[in-house]
């Protein structure tokens, strides 16, 4: 056995705790009350509205080429924000990366718009 | 400051990326191969610096070194990676000559479909010079990213629907696999790069979760490569795949495959490779059988291909299984064997698709029954068809003989009954593959024209890009059959990397 492996050891020691914990807690509280179900009681209380309809819902398919849209700007961010903030010490030469970086991402964004990805209608 | 001229081709084909993009955009519909030449001049020019580096101190651009280690040894360009660099960069070329006739007939996302195979060849150019776990996963990627959108690119066709689907899942499996494998390496000796890996791993031969580490990375590379028991989505793929993107992915992705698993057993596992040796053994034995006993029962030619690029496969893998009993000679001479038959299969499998895209226009289909008496109305094609299948089978004095006789060579240079065995097999399976071959070509020749073929536009001339792609291949093969030093000099330059390490 390697230290690798003891590592491991540790993971599961806390894994089997909690689920003992869950375990002992549930299982206890069942044996300990008194049953007496009426549907009344059997209602979700408090908690929100009825449920209506199905669990699965549709969404319009367009939204996922938004959220790829959003996906690319949201990386972009990403890597702008540490960017912005040592702009000063990496000078000239990352002000360059930075922009052919974004002319890049433009490019995608040049092209979701030439191809009608934009266009909610047609 | 980076070293510009080492990454001038990655850069190059980068911006042919950019450049494919845009001209899509403002290109009208009937214009669209258009994408596909700027694909073709980027590629061709990002040769240019392949050869400036590969001839560095010739041209006296530099002195010393011509090994040029980059990003804290994650990136290497050595001439290793230039010769395979420049392999992936002719295989795109070929595949969009191959593509522009075919792709302007389904009338659809013309642009995309090249700048695809741009992409692919651009993770393929990554992959050569990658020498740490991460950047080779991220260039296998780019690889197959591309390849799984581009085999299901005839979207109201089943068939390719199929391809695309079982390519997509299989390649995923892989990648999961392979990840766990890198996973598992990682963890054990704390080190990305294959220069630490390798250094770390001398203790950690007896480790059994590194031998699962080892073994992972090596099925997962099996299934990019189609080797068996991995291979049983190619066929079906390939069949299905638009025919220039089968060929594609039977050279370029499955030659980035086998640059990945090369690297790694060569440059990462080199000291433990009492594991991959016989793994790789048992893997070159199983491609080498079942690829050819199967291909023997196809009657659809591009199925056919499919098979018979299984056990190519295998073949490749035969020097390098017996790597591990061999002193630094014998993997010299491995590692020279593999390369040159990656070479030569290379060119011989492209031009056997192109002809099969070429005939496929005058019978209406790649069944080979409908391909009975091809040369009685299509004799050029004909012989075209027998000089790549004949190739293929290692039939002198066309290239393929040559790689077969390094494969020999470098199998029979080490000892031991293990070697003997394996270049048995070898041969007998390089006697099964010539029956299919032959029996395409007797088909071709002496066969009675069927009455439902040829097609009523038989008569009509091969796109000529489809004719340049066929003449490059076909002059390769055959000029390198009789002059092999041609492919000696570039599997002499790959060899290089035997010392890299």
């Amino acid at each position: 056995m390697t230290q690798y492996f003891q590592d491991y050891i540790t993971v599961a020691v806390f894994a089997a705790f909690g689920v003992l914990l869950v375990l002992i807690a549930v299982g206890a509280s069942a044996l300990l009350r008194p049953k007496n179900p009426t549907p009344a009681k059997s209602a979700s209380y408090e908690c929100g509205m009825d449920p209506v309809g199905g669990g699965w819902s549709q969404t319009q398919v367009r939204f996922y080429i938004y959220g790829l849209l959003f996906l690319i700007f949201d990386v972009e961010a990403v890597f702008i924000f540490p960017w912005a903030v040592r702009l000063e010490q990496l000078g000239g030469f990352a002000l360059v990366e930075m922009a052919i970086f974004i002319a890049i991402l433009l490019g995608g964004l040049a092209y979701a718009v030439r191809k009608g990805v934009l266009r909610w209608e047609s | 400051m980076f070293d510009y001229h080492a990454l001038a081709p990655e850069l190059i084909v980068g911006g042919t990326l950019m450049a494919a993009l845009l001209a899509d955009l403002v290109l009208p519909e009937e214009r669209k191969y258009l994408v596909g030449v700027v694909g073709i001049v980027g590629l061709v020019a990002a040769l240019f610096p392949l050869l400036t580096l590969g001839f560095c101190e010739d041209l006296g651009f530099c002195s010393g070194a011509t090994e040029r280690v980059m990003f804290g040894g994650s990136y290497v360009v050595d001439d290793f990676a230039l010769v395979m660099k420049g392999l992936f960069l002719v295989t795109g070329v070929i595949s969009i000559l191959m593509s522009v006739g075919y792709i302007e007939s389904e009338r659809y996302y013309q642009g995309e479909f090249y700048w695809l195979i741009v992409a692919s060849v651009t993770g393929a150019v990554v992959m050569a010079s990658s020498r740490d776990l991460i950047t080779v996963f991220i260039g296998l990627e780019l690889v197959s990213g591309p390849a799984f959108l581009l085999a299901g690119w005839r979207k109201g066709d089943v068939r390719s629907n199929e391809a695309a689907l079982k390519f997509f899942l299989i390649g995923v499996l892989s990648a999961a696999i392979l990840l766990f494998g890198m996973s598992l390496v990682y963890g054990l000796t704390g080190e990305i790069t294959f220069e630490g890996i390798r250094a770390a791993s001398a203790t950690l031969a007896d480790e059994p979760a590194f031998v699962m580490g080892v073994i992972f990375v090596l099925v997962g590379f099996g299934f990019k490569i189609s080797a068996v028991p991995f291979h049983f989505w190619a066929p079906d793929t390939y069949q299905g795949a638009p025919t220039p993107v089968a060929a594609y992915l039977s050279v370029g992705s499955k030659a980035a495959g086998f640059v990945g698993l090369l690297t790694v057993c060569y440059l990462a596992f080199s000291e433990v490779a009492s594991i991959w040796g016989p793994a790789l053994w048992l893997l070159a034995a199983l491609s080498m059988t079942i690829g050819n006993l199967t291909a023997l029962k196809q009657t659809n030619i591009v199925r056919l291909l499919g098979f018979s690029s299984v056990a190519h496969a295998g073949f490749v893998l035969v020097p390098f299984a017996m790597a591990a009993s061999y002193d630094a000679e014998g993997l010299q001479s491995a590692f020279f064997a593999s390369i040159t038959y990656l070479l030569v299969y290379a060119f011989m499998n492209l031009g056997a698709f192109a002809v099969v895209i070429a005939v496929a226009a005058k019978t209406g289909s790649a069944e080979l029954d409908d391909w009975a008496g091809l040369s009685r109305y299509a004799p050029v094609p004909a012989v075209l068809l027998a000089v790549f299948f004949f190739s293929l089978a290692g039939i002198p004095p066309l290239a393929g003989w040559f790689a077969k006789l390094v494969m020999f060579r470098a199998v029979l240079g080490g000892t031991g009954a293990w070697g003997a065995a394996l270049a048995v097999i070898a041969a007998v399976n390089a006697v099964i593959a010539l029956a299919y071959y032959a029996r395409v070509v007797k088909t071709a020749f002496m066969d009675p024209v069927p009455a439902t073929v040829p097609l009523a536009d038989a008569g009509a001339p091969i796109a000529p890009a489809l004719v340049l792609a066929l003449g490059v291949t076909a002059a390769v093969v055959v000029v390198a059959g009789f002059y092999p030093p041609i492919l000696s000099f570039f599997g002499d330059a790959a060899r290089a990397l035997a010392f890299g390490g």
